[in-house]
């Protein structure tokens, strides 16, 4: 009997590790777009180098991450000890109760990126897992496990780490992005083509490529520790202070993968969308984008990347004399960011009692399978009408502009 | 305090810092440019145009590695100081 447990434990590991690898995947093809979608958009780099030359900085980027942080939940939910080791009333047959709370949480944070990848949404990565981690606690534990505020110490819970940095970034980085904007145009007027554009396009590169480190500094990071709390959990690990060298490459790579593959759709929903970018402009977002993350990663309040480039790239509209900017195709935006934690929560939470009710290897089997099915369905639908690197650039008004349209079947980029 | 006003606090430290940097660094490199054109629009070459251009393309680009000094240092677990005013690499507190 104890030996068909240890053996049951191990297989929904293997699954909680492929789920988190997915998601470390799908983590990377939404966020492609906030470090290239203005560099593609203004032609500064063709869209296969520019996903290439970005899959490389996050690989890199990844690889960097020498100290990983294990304790990446306690942000939002009580699953962990602050030395990171996963609580104890979690870890009984062989951790079956914490693997199950973070695969099904892991699952709501796939299904919600696929879904916003689908419409072509550029939505949080962070929000999506933290979303699924809490709908699947409050779940397994009741709402008391959910850490809404902290302590009051320092910012912290769902309040101080997630929906406070939500408001605020766009608006921070959409400041910066103003400014920078408008000086740069009234300083370029007059200036010689041929130096503004190779200048604008180095500057662009520049930029668009710490942004692509930064990314993959922070965001393998996450997946590397919950897959190490995984192993904490199931007693196949057990030092805080370091992962295994297998957890990072395997997220490493995933990362690098997923950036890669680039997720056109949201990629032209940034670049295309939202305004149309010149050259100047693509380079005082980016950099906008770039010192905010940097900044804000440096004083201890984490922003997402997401909603910072968003911001940049909005804000580098309104700074240049005679931009339109499409504040339809930003509302929707907004409204997907506001539904981001509850929605991908809610997948978590159904994917927990569905899990539960079956419960043992058998739940967790289903819950992978739900998981597989769904990710299968969103890709068929994305086949009908496809967006990838040859019509990435397409004029948005023009043929096809999706995420104007609310028909989904027409729903495209 | 509680968590809006750590955010507050907070918003208005990354507002500045990426005016300075984020704004900032972009306008500068937007002069060297500038510079660059005016320096070979004359129907002369004015030297001096090169040289500014230049140095402002080096402001530029001690600014980039600082960003990347950074990642780096997170990375590692280490943090950037400015208590000395020029950056220097701390253990993370």
């Amino acid at each position: 009997m104890t030996i068909l447990r240890v053996t049951q434990a191990s297989v929904i590991l293997a699954l909680v590790i492929v789920t988190a690898l997915a998601f470390d995947f799908t983590n990377g093809f939404h966020d492609t777009a906030n470090a290239m979608a203005t560099t593609i958009a203004t032609g500064a780099l063709k869209p296969k180098t520019a996903v290439a030359l970005s899959g490389v900085l996050n690989l890199v980027g990844a690889f960097l991450s020498v100290q990983v942080a294990l304790t990446v939940t306690n942000a939002v939910v009580k699953i962990q000890n602050s030395d990171g080791t996963p609580k104890e009333s979690l870890t009984a047959n062989g951790g079956e109760a914490m693997l199950l709370i973070i695969l099904a949480g892991l699952a709501g944070g796939i299904v919600w990126n696929l879904l916003t990848w689908l419409l072509g949404l550029p939505s949080s990565s962070s929000h999506a897992l933290f979303g699924g981690l809490i709908g699947a606690t409050v779940a397994g534990l009741g709402w008391a496990g959910v850490k809404w505020n902290g302590d009051g110490t320092k910012l912290d819970g769902v309040v101080g780490k997630v929906l406070l940095p939500a408001v605020v970034s766009p608006v921070i980085a959409g400041l910066v992005a103003v400014v920078g904007t408008w000086v740069i145009f009234k300083i370029t007027v007059g200036i010689a083509a041929r130096y503004a554009q190779r200048g604008f396009k180095w500057g662009q590169i520049g930029s668009a490529s710490l942004v692509s480190l930064a990314h993959g500094t922070n965001d393998a990071q996450k997946t590397m520790g919950v897959i190490t709390l995984a192993l904490l959990a199931s007693g196949h690990w057990t030092s805080t202070s370091s992962i295994p060298f297998w957890v990072k490459v395997a997220c490493a790579v995933a990362i690098a993968l997923g950036t890669y593959l680039g997720g056109w759709r949201i990629i032209r929903t940034l670049g295309k969308g939202l305004v149309d970018i010149a050259p100047a402009q693509g380079m005082a977002a980016q950099s906008a984008s770039a010192a905010v993350i940097l900044a804000s990663s440096h004083l201890g309040f984490a922003l997402s990347t997401t909603h910072v480039a968003t911001g940049s790239v909005l804000g580098s509209g309104v700074g240049r004399p005679g931009a339109e900017v499409r504040w339809r195709v930003a509302g929707r935006m907004v409204s997907a960011w506001l539904i981001t934690l509850p929605a991908a929560g809610l997948v978590g939470a159904l994917l927990w009692y569905a899990g539960d009710t079956i419960g043992g290897l058998a739940g967790a089997i289903v819950v992978f399978a739900l998981l597989v099915v769904a990710a299968a369905g969103m890709w068929l639908r994305s086949r009908r009408v496809r967006v990838d690197q040859h019509n990435v650039n397409d004029d948005w008004d023009a043929v096809v502009a999706p995420a104007e349209v609310a028909a989904p079947v027409t729903v495209a980029s | 305090m509680n968590n809006l006003g750590f955010a507050l606090d907070g918003a208005w430290r990354v507002l500045l810092a990426g005016i300075a940097l984020g704004a900032g660094l972009p306008i500068l490199f937007t002069l060297g440019l500038r510079s660059l054109a005016w320096s070979a629009s004359g129907p002369v070459p004015r030297p001096a145009g090169r040289v500014a251009g230049y140095t402002l393309f080096a402001i530029v680009v001690l600014g980039v590695l600082l960003g990347i000094t950074f990642i780096v240092a997170t990375g590692f677990g280490k943090a950037l100081s400015f208590e000395h005013i020029y950056p220097t690499i701390v253990p993370k507190h």
